[in-house]
């Protein structure tokens, strides 16, 4: 069987690792969307004003999210990139020092002391490649799992929009013959209990998992659970009066 | 660990020297000084820079009638390859395994379980003359392991940083 090409390979998991971003986006979209339309049914009967609410709601939450990531990734990057560097000087200063920490850990990991003498001392005859090696295993850090802080926020605002459709959606074309208040809430609710149970497949089917089903389920008690809770919240305010600010 | 003026522990333990596997026993040192040298662990990439700077002025040492004996956890095989690795010493590398010599002149660092980098001079009749130990990310000075056996085997009060042929001052011969 022949292996597959390396940097395809690593183009392949550095794409996968966007992962994160668009799970936590398109979770967070359709489960604050599905909250806020449960919510507002519950608080108020103006279907336009819910409406507008939770459009409100998701490009606020779209830009809050993706700035969230973008600020996030930032710093991540910007504090172990600080870390490496240190390293790296350290490392230029004292060599010695990282040898003997990057043999200790070869040893930990099951190598016998000679051999992973004879590797750290091979690998230090190419600077680069045992400071990379180094940092990979001592810290578990390398520039290229810096991310990026623009593609994150990016792909973390665009999950959430992505998810936050799938909810307001249905609930913005519910006819009106057809009662748009519980009926649309109804169809939000179902498109989103399928899209986080699709959402929790995905994953499951990504990471390769036996039960991906299970996945599926995961997200959509956790997404079923939030949206009671809103709503039964947006019922028990209710009566304080504190939405009738958005009523006409 | 032990001080100045102690009685230095006997030992009887495998060794590595010139190739060969042996067991080597302090009593068959009769050198007039001896320098038990104890480092952490073989295949390292601080202590061959000791090792090797020690068997490298090794016929200084003899110079100075002071014998050299190096000591680690490892066993006696993995000192000979090492030697072996680092070109040859001339110097037996005891195998410690047990870390039992290495307790004795109170040097073992349980944290790592291995010795720390003590150096100590024992005088012809084993008694401490000399010692020191510093942290393991830190070599030792293999010209001042030779300076102090000069200043030793002067007999005299020597200053700091003396040398030999610098002033010094009686009495305080080294008891052979």
């Amino acid at each position: 069987m022949a292996l597959s090409d390396p940097a395809e390979k690593k183009r392949l998991l550095e794409r996968l690792s966007s992962i994160r971003e668009v799970v936590f986006g398109t979770q967070d979209g359709v489960l604050t969307t599905a909250g806020v339309l449960a919510g507002l049914s519950g608080a108020v009967s103006n279907h336009r004003q819910v409406v507008l609410a939770a459009l409100a709601s998701t490009a606020a939450g779209a830009l809050s999210m993706g700035a969230g990531a973008y600020l996030g990734a930032r710093a991540e990057a910007e504090v172990l990139g600080s870390e490496l560097a240190r390293t790296r000087r350290e490392a230029a200063a004292q060599p010695y020092l990282l040898q003997e920490e990057l043999l200790g850990q070869l040893e930990k990991e099951g190598l016998t002391r000679e051999a992973s003498y004879r590797i750290v001392k091979l690998l230090s005859k190419a600077p680069q490649a045992f400071l990379a090696t180094a940092e990979v295993k001592l810290y578990g850090l390398s520039p290229e799992s810096l991310g990026n802080a623009v593609t994150d926020g990016v792909t973390m605002g665009i999950a959430f929009l992505v998810g936050a459709l799938v909810p307001l959606l249905p609930y913005i074309l519910m006819p009106a013959a057809l009662g748009r208040g519980y009926a649309g809430l109804g169809a939000a609710m179902a498109t989103t209990a399928l899209a986080l149970f699709a959402v929790g497949y995905f994953q499951g089917w990504l990471a390769g998992q036996g039960a991906r089903w299970l996945s599926g389920v995961r997200f959509l008690s956790i997404a079923m659970a939030a949206a009671v809770a809103g709503y039964l919240i947006g019922l028990a305010i209710a009566p304080l009066g504190g939405i009738a600010a958005i009523a006409p | 660990m032990l001080k100045p003026g102690d009685t230095a522990p006997p030992f009887d333990l495998p060794c590595a020297i010139d190739g060969q596997m042996r067991r080597l026993t302090s009593g068959q040192i009769a050198s007039e000084l001896l320098v038990l040298f104890f480092y952490p662990r073989d295949f390292s990439f601080i202590c061959p820079t000791e090792v090797v700077g020690l068997n490298r002025m090794l016929a200084d040492f003899k110079a100075e009638q002071t014998s050299i004996v190096a000591v680690s956890i490892d066993d006696a095989e993995t000192h000979r390859r090492w030697a072996h690795e680092l070109g040859g010493i001339g110097f037996p590398l005891v195998a410690d395994a047990g870390g039992t010599l290495t307790r004795a002149f109170g040097v073992f660092d349980e944290t790592e379980g291995a010795a720390l980098r003590a150096t100590f001079i024992l005088d012809r009749k084993r008694t401490i003359r000399y010692c020191v130990a510093s942290p393991v990310n830190i070599g030792r000075s293999i010209t001042e392991t030779l300076r102090i056996v000069r200043a030793l085997r002067s007999g005299r009060l020597c200053p700091a940083d003396w040398r030999p042929g610098d002033p010094s001052q009686a009495p305080g011969p080294v008891s052979k």
